[in-house]
């Protein structure tokens, strides 16, 4: 409901005034989704579904190029994926230590604990990836990924020679560092909404810790599930890490032990010189919109979930 | 029976425990390798790091990371410029006319930005303001910047200002103060930590972001901006260097890129203790 016109005139001045700031505010967003579909059509009028359910990649100045996102896309999820199922148990567990296992009595050891994993969020996301590249790939290939294909060889997701350390896996378990501290941020800010009461009832049941972490999860489940769809949702967003951990390669992310690629990733790589090609800037485009309704129907999904944590105290 | 609960609980709490250091203890050796690796080459490079251009590739010299870090500090300077007045205006309108539509659209539409690959923003930076200017520059890298930093100081600048009593309000127009007086020196005046708490938020995130420069600043690797005027010219900053050094073969770039990692990570966390300082200090 418009009501500028029922202001005094000082508040409208005011208003209009400020209305300009606001206005390209949300613009931003808008404009983003409209241009962003509307370089995607010709991708599609092109291409059609073969965009998204092809593996071809290869792009030419002359003659007739052919895109295909299906091995991106795959790596974007299996490697998300990855990160939120080794973050989870992280996330969860860390909540779980700062709230119930460091005593009452330890106030500021809590806090601290706290603060080293919000710490993490502060730490760039490029200095993540230099690690990643220079630390954590190499130790991975030589103490984990060699004998895995050795011993474990015989099932697919580890049938692939690790030649780098720069595999999918990589990418998912560096990502799950950078996303267990917003799992942790989102499922800690539940567990402590809880009732006091619920908890002294539980431990007055004469349960163990352990029956009692049971319950208290089990209580804000949709939380959790809240933090692993936002968790997901960053995940599938991050993009220089990844580009310098997944390999860059386009190789089916069914092995994860070989170098694949990311949607984000594919964009970092090759956005700056696609307008050199026919049809790359619209097909990549096409990526980010991709990117882009995931991050939002992720989040979407996340904060309802949240909404759903509620308490009769 | 009851033992084996007993056992179950202490398998649980060692399990849970353990876990919890090693959720924690990449940020340990992330923050030992940047110091130990980083403060090495700072050591060799000495105070030429902050001020040279890199070596040529492969050479035994190091040079050092000056115009990536002259590019930063422009970048920083110009995403203020254009982002800190967009989102204290943009907030002030979302707090002082919340019962209108716009103002609630506006709310949703910002907030939604925090969730959006900034790989993105810097996509859509190329295709508006890089196509329309045919090259790349400082200032359209300023401008995706500026976008990724809205949503975060709108938030916290939103919270600063609801979170000021309404009385201090009452007080101002009780006094025959206008509605813009009232928010510009009252409101603002009391808000003013929360305010530069979420300016300094924003500021800390904008200049680790590597995402939205990469198609927006160019790599001009050797070029110093030094006026307005290079703000139009393409350019380079800590995070892009680090990023496209990574990824060489070359043992003296890799190693700038270990030394500006050193550099960024104290801007960051500097940015972010000050932060913390100004919240804490918060009193009404």
């Amino acid at each position: 409901m418009d009501n500028t016109g029922k202001m005094p005139a000082g508040d409208r001045r005011l208003f209009y005034s400020l209305a300009p700031a606001a206005v390209i505010s949300m613009g931003i967003l808008v404009v983003m989704t409209v241009l962003f579909i509307y370089y995607s059509i010709p991708a599609v009028r092109v291409y059609g579904a073969k965009l998204i359910t092809t593996s071809t990649w290869s792009p030419s100045e002359y003659g007739e190029p052919s895109y295909g996102l299906l091995i991106p896309i795959l790596g974007t999820l299996i490697s998300s994926i990855i990160a939120v199922v080794i973050a989870l148990p992280l996330a969860l567990s860390a909540v779980f230590f700062t709230e119930e296992v460091l005593p009452r009595s330890m106030g500021s050891v809590r806090s601290a604990f706290a603060s080293l994993i919000e710490a993490m969020t502060g730490i760039p996301t490029i200095v993540y990836g230099l690690w990643g590249l220079m630390v954590l790939s190499p130790f991975l290939r030589d103490n984990v990924y060699q004998p895995l294909y050795r011993y474990l060889g015989f099932i697919p997701l580890f049938s692939c020679e690790p030649v780098t350390g720069s595999t999918i896996l990589t990418a998912g378990i560096l990502l799950s560092i950078m996303i267990t501290p917003f799992i942790y941020a989102v499922v800690r800010q539940s567990y402590n909404q809880v009732p006091r009461t619920y908890k002294e009832a539980i431990l007055a049941l004469g349960a163990t810790r352990y029956e009692y972490a049971r319950i208290l999860f089990g209580m804000i489940k949709p939380a959790i599930l809240a933090g692993a769809l936002i968790g997901f949702g960053r995940a599938a967003g991050e993009t220089v890490a990844v580009a310098l951990v997944v390999g860059n390669t386009f190789n089916p992310p069914t092995c994860i032990l070989s170098p694949s690629y990311t949607v984000s990733a594919l964009i970092a790589n090759q956005f700056a010189n696609a307008p050199l090609y026919p049809y790359m800037v619209n097909v990549l485009v096409l990526g980010g919109l991709i990117l882009l309704v995931l991050g939002i129907i992720s989040n979407i999904l996340g904060v309802m979930y949240l909404a759903r944590v509620r308490y009769v105290a | 029976m009851r033992d084996w609960r007993r056992v179950k609980e202490r398998i649980f709490l060692a399990v849970t425990s353990i876990l919890a250091m090693v959720a924690v203890a990449p940020l340990f050796h992330i923050i030992a390798s940047v110091a130990i690796r980083g403060g090495g080459v700072l050591y060799r490079a000495g105070l030429d790091f902050l001020t040279s251009q890199p070596a040529p590739p492969g050479s035994s010299m190091l040079g050092g990371i000056g115009p990536a870090l002259l590019g930063t500090l422009w970048l920083a300077l110009l995403t203020s410029a254009i982002g800190i007045p967009l989102s204290v205006l943009t907030a002030v309108f979302i707090v002082e006319f919340k019962d209108h539509p716009l103002a609630r659209l506006a709310k949703v539409f910002t907030s939604s930005l925090l969730e959006i690959p900034t790989v993105l923003i810097g996509m859509l930076v190329f295709l508006t303001i890089v196509s329309m200017m045919g090259h790349y520059s400082l200032l359209a890298g300023s401008i995706a910047l500026a976008i990724v930093m809205l949503p975060y100081t709108v938030s916290y600048v939103e919270r600063a200002m609801e979170e000021v009593p309404r009385t201090y309000r009452e007080a101002g127009y009780s006094i025959g103060m206008t509605r813009s007086q009232v928010v510009f020196d009252v409101v603002m005046g009391i808000a003013r930590r929360g305010v530069a708490a979420g300016v300094v938020i924003g500021l800390a995130k904008i200049v680790s972001e590597t995402a939205p420069l990469l198609f927006t600043i160019g790599s001009a690797r050797s070029s110093y901006p030094m006026s307005m005027k290079d703000v139009f010219e393409p350019g380079d900053a800590v995070p892009l260097l680090i990023f496209q050094f990574a990824q060489t073969p070359y043992q003296n770039w890799q190693d700038l890129a270990w030394g500006a990692a050193l550099i960024l990570t104290v801007i960051v966390l500097a940015l972010f203790a000050a932060m913390k300082l100004i919240v804490r200090e918060v009193h009404l």
